[in-house]
């Protein structure tokens, strides 16, 4: 198990050396147990950083905040970044290296393994505990161990873990500048890709049902966008906000700019927001389940990523946040890539 | 709409290095085929985003096709290959959120295949139109 004191010190003795100009990590949070992201700066404030299960964020997302930060303000940087990253937060940062964001030496990466376990699905404690979120959490071997206001209680692991802890491989951080805790690449909690599996085995009317009633509920808060590492980009796509307005710009001009999406959150457009998403995050989305966590209605994101992970995977034989030399899913390609769908 | 009178309309992307010269041939050579679809010419299957198939279907289109040159042809080299794995991914989303399979078709055509062209239009319409109308994906208000 990890001695949080040992990242304590790792982050302390960085930012003491002028190594890095600031560790990002998680905090005690101030709301119920959950951590929160922090960015440390100065070595006395090494000691508020946590490393509990509820750990949830993909802290990679603070690094392309922090690298807009520098880009917007016209800035160098004046020493690499530290992030404290577990094994998804580690593949994130390896996609955005693959695709050239930033470079590896401006990052310094302080892994820390999830080991046999992983963070807590705040849905299901909550239903162990009954209804009461607990005020904190630990990890506790294989378990975790939560207070709450009955008292303390242990849970087993594989009753609360998030759903994609549950399935992921790889709790280890494998690129890295320094890391902590066992190596347990490739345990295997629920088979891969099982949840998908579930529902691909109905038959394309109930995927239908099923889907159309997502869409309808998606109310468009774009908090997936927003909580994703890889979603990096200035100007999405669906807002299509950016044509410039000109003095000689038409009424007609305005009104016939291209707008892929239209802004009301109903079935046609969330759907297309939602495929459009899917696909942009093909080969790139590591399975942090980010998105489906923040999700204010439980829209089950996770499908619809995991399907093309295992597009990826299978037709595909591409292997998401594993490389950081190789090119990207689809600006590449194999002679044998299926085409039997082609006539 | 009866079921005699529907007739399904067709978003045709079509590479202007072949298929769309395929298409130019097949009316040029007088073959009959369904007038179903409306080419919409792009530089290369390979520049076709996927956002022109699903904005298509939003728009109320009853099917898509995409159409390059055969693997090997591509004017640009490699924009087929890119086209094949990107609008593989495509297919298998929209089936998987249960779109139904035959609502998106792609297919290789050279500037020489007129007949080929036409072939592959009429096999869509007649698969398209038993379905009925694309109600899933269109917008409401569209
Ligand atoms: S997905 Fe894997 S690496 Fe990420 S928190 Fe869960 S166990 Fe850890
Ligand atoms: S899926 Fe959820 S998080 Fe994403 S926009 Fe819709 S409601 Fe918001
Ligand atoms: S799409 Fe969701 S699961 Fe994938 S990287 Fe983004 S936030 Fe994480």
């Amino acid at each position: 198990m990890i001695n949080v004191q040992d990242i304590r010190d790792t982050a302390r003795d960085l930012l003491a050396k002028g190594e890095v100009r600031a560790v990002i990590g998680w905090r005690a949070g101030s709301r119920g147990m959950a951590a929160e992201p922090c960015v440390v700066t100065k070595p006395e404030e090494a000691d508020s950083l946590v490393w509990d299960p509820t750990c949830y964020h993909n802290l990679a997302l603070q690094l392309v905040n922090d690298r807009k930060d520098l880009v917007h303000s016209k800035k160098t940087a004046t020493a690499p970044i530290g992030i404290v990253a577990k094994g998804c937060d580690a593949r994130a940062i390896v996609v955005l290296l693959q695709e050239h964001y930033f470079k590896r030496e401006d990052v310094y990466i302080i892994g820390v393994s999830c080991e046999n376990s992983g963070v807590l699905d705040e849905r299901k404690v909550k239903a162990q505990v009954g209804g009461f979120a607990p005020s904190a959490a630990a990890f506790d071997g294989d378990n975790f161990s939560v207070k709450t206001a009955k008292g303390d209680k242990k849970l087993a692991g594989r009753e609360v873990m998030a759903d994609r802890c549950l399935e992921c491989r790889t709790p280890f951080p494998k690129e890295n500048n320094t890391a902590f805790g066992d190596d347990k690449t490739g345990r295997e909690f629920d088979a891969q890709f099982a949840a998908l599996a579930r529902f691909e085995a109905n038959d394309e009317a109930a995927r239908w049902e099923f889907w159309q009633r997502q869409f309808d509920r998606c109310i468009r808060c774009f908090a997936c966008r927003s909580v994703c590492p890889m979603c990096f980009c200035d100007e999405c796509v669906v807002d299509s906000i950016e044509m410039k307005i000109a003095p000689e710009t038409t009424a007609e001009e305005k009104a016939n700019r291209i707008r892929w999406i239209e802004r009301s959150a109903v079935r046609s457009e969330n759907a297309t927001y939602h495929m459009t998403r899917a696909l942009h995050l093909a080969g790139r989305c590591v399975d942090c389940g980010e998105c489906e966590r923040v999700c204010p209605v439980n829209i089950p994101l996770r499908l619809l990523n995991t399907k093309m992970e295992r597009e990826a995977r299978e037709a595909f034989g591409f292997d998401p946040g594993a490389s950081i030399g190789g090119p990207s899913l689809v600006a590449s390609f194999r002679d044998d890539d299926p085409g039997e769908f082609i006539r | 709409m009866s079921e005699q009178t529907y007739e399904p309309k067709i978003v045709a992307f079509l590479c202007k290095w072949c298929s769309s010269a395929g298409s130019d041939l097949a009316g040029v050579s007088r073959i009959q085929y369904p007038a179903n679809a409306t080419p919409i010419q792009v530089p290369c299957s390979g520049s076709v985003s996927p956002m022109y198939i699903l904005s298509a279907l939003k728009k109320g289109a009853d099917g898509v096709l995409v159409s390059g040159c055969h693997i090997g042809d591509c004017h640009y080299l490699e924009g087929n290959y890119l086209a094949r794995r990107k609008l593989h991914l495509v297919k298998e989303l929209l089936q998987f959120v249960g779109i139904e399979e035959n609502r998106f078709r792609m297919s290789w055509v050279s500037a020489a295949e007129g007949a080929k062209f036409a072939e592959v239009v009429k096999e869509f319409v007649d698969d398209l139109r038993p379905m009925g109308p694309q109600e899933k994906l269109k917008a409401k208000r569209a």
